[in-house]
């Protein structure tokens, strides 16, 4: 049985809400994503050379931080090309 | 109160010494007291004439001592972190964890870390039952080292929370906003979140410890009537300076080994002085230790403790 308008009406409105909050939490979340893979970084880093926090804070955090650091290892393919992302993200070029 | 007294100085200018006198003089005066040796390299249980381990051991009535094993705290930290590492990540994340734990085991401050995480430990389980306890040091490099972590990690614990608090406010205003966002299964709540709440509690340690050292300690420099060593006492001085660590004595120690003429230098000496007469005979046992004279020292850190307590209810600077 075919679907009332009221039923379209209301499923295009909830879409298009939807389509609406992904659009404005889009930026955010790369943000946040960002921001993830900074502190990453910033207390693993050490592992790997960079300057970090003496390496028993990192190991203090390190059991807490498994997350963090397949989102950090993830995040190294994108890390030749930061500006291209953030391009997409906003549908330059 | 000061319950903690600290001897720093250059090495072998007369740390072990000091230091056990001026606890078997407390000890004998009536205070329950513990002398631990914090230097990789020991001889507290030499000076005192018995063979010391890592846990408390009675030297005399009122008086036990202890040698801080750093293996035996370097060890368990890392074994620690290892099993709650193991609890909390997936099987094939942990799979090459012991060979990585066990190059951690010579990373670079760790040994440092292993000081303070001993200091900690006396300072919480056994100082309640005592009432002086008396740390006899490392010599001056690895002492600053430890004395300075609490307020160099602070730093970076105190960044590293503000970077966190700042990512979960956004991970909230994007859960807020879109609670169908990937973002919103993640943690989003500082009560909930246990890197947050591993910060917090690095942060309360290192707050402890620097409070400890700031306004709950007696520190003593030792010197010996020669340049090398007042040299190197200024250099404690100035570190102490800066980390906000009051000195509360000079010990010169050694006075008339040589015949050289020798003055103390102006920077310290406007900390109350304490001299110490070169033992020729050498000393060999416990009432040797008490003969050297601690007792002025012992009467100034008993003045220092009351003035601490009656300025107990300020705040540390």
């Amino acid at each position: 049985m075919p679907r009332s308008f009221g039923h379209i009406l209301k499923s295009a409105i909830k879409i298009a809400t939807q389509l609406n909050r992904e659009k404005a939490t889009g930026l955010l979340e790369f943000e946040v994503k960002e921001l993830d893979n900074i502190f990453a970084l910033l207390v693993l880093g050490g592992f790997a050379g960079l300057p970090s926090p003496p390496s028993p804070i990192a190991i203090e955090l390190l059991p807490y931080m498994e997350k963090d650091l397949i989102m950090l290892l993830s995040r190294t393919d994108l890390a030749q090309d930061p500006i291209g992302v953030l391009a997409g993200m906003l549908d330059m070029g | 109160m000061h319950s903690t007294a600290f001897f720093l100085g250059k090495g072998g200018v007369g740390k072990t010494t000091l230091s056990s006198a001026f606890a078997l003089t407390l000890a004998r005066q009536g205070a329950k007291v513990l002398v631990a040796s914090l230097d990789p390299a020991h001889n507290l249980g030499d000076a005192l004439g018995l063979k010391l381990s890592g846990n408390a051991t009675s030297v005399e009535p009122n008086l036990d001592a202890l040698e801080v094993d750093l293996g035996y705290w370097v060890d368990k930290y890392l074994e620690d972190s290892r099993r709650q590492l193991k609890a909390n990540y997936a099987y094939n994340v942990t799979l090459n964890l012991d060979s990585f734990f066990d190059i951690l085991k010579y990373s670079p401050g760790t040994e440092e870390y292993a000081v303070l995480w001993a200091i900690e430990d006396i300072h919480c389980r056994l100082g309640p039952l005592y009432d002086v306890v008396v740390f006899d040091t490392p010599p001056t490099a690895l002492s600053l080292r430890f004395l300075s972590l609490p307020t160099i990690s602070g730093l970076w614990v105190k960044e590293l929370g503000k970077l966190r608090e700042k990512i979960l406010t956004k991970r909230q205003t994007i859960t807020r906003l879109n609670p169908d966002s990937p973002v919103a299964a993640s943690c989003v709540d500082k009560d909930d979140d246990k890197v947050y709440g591993q910060l917090k509690g690095i942060k309360a340690r290192l707050q402890a410890l620097e409070h400890l050292f700031a306004c709950q300690s007696f520190i003593s420099v030792i010197i010996n009537p020669d340049k090398l060593s007042v040299d190197e006492a200024l250099r404690i001085q100035e570190e102490l300076t800066k980390l906000h660590v009051p000195l509360s004595a000079v010990c010169i120690n050694k006075q008339g080994v040589s015949d050289m003429e020798w003055s103390q230098n102006p920077s310290l000496a406007r900390y109350p002085q304490f001299i110490y007469d070169f033992s020729r005979g050498g000393i060999s046992t416990r009432e040797d230790l008490l003969g050297i004279g601690a007792d002025a020292l012992a009467e100034r850190f008993r003045e220092a403790s009351s003035d601490t307590n009656v300025k107990g209810k300020k705040p540390c600077n």
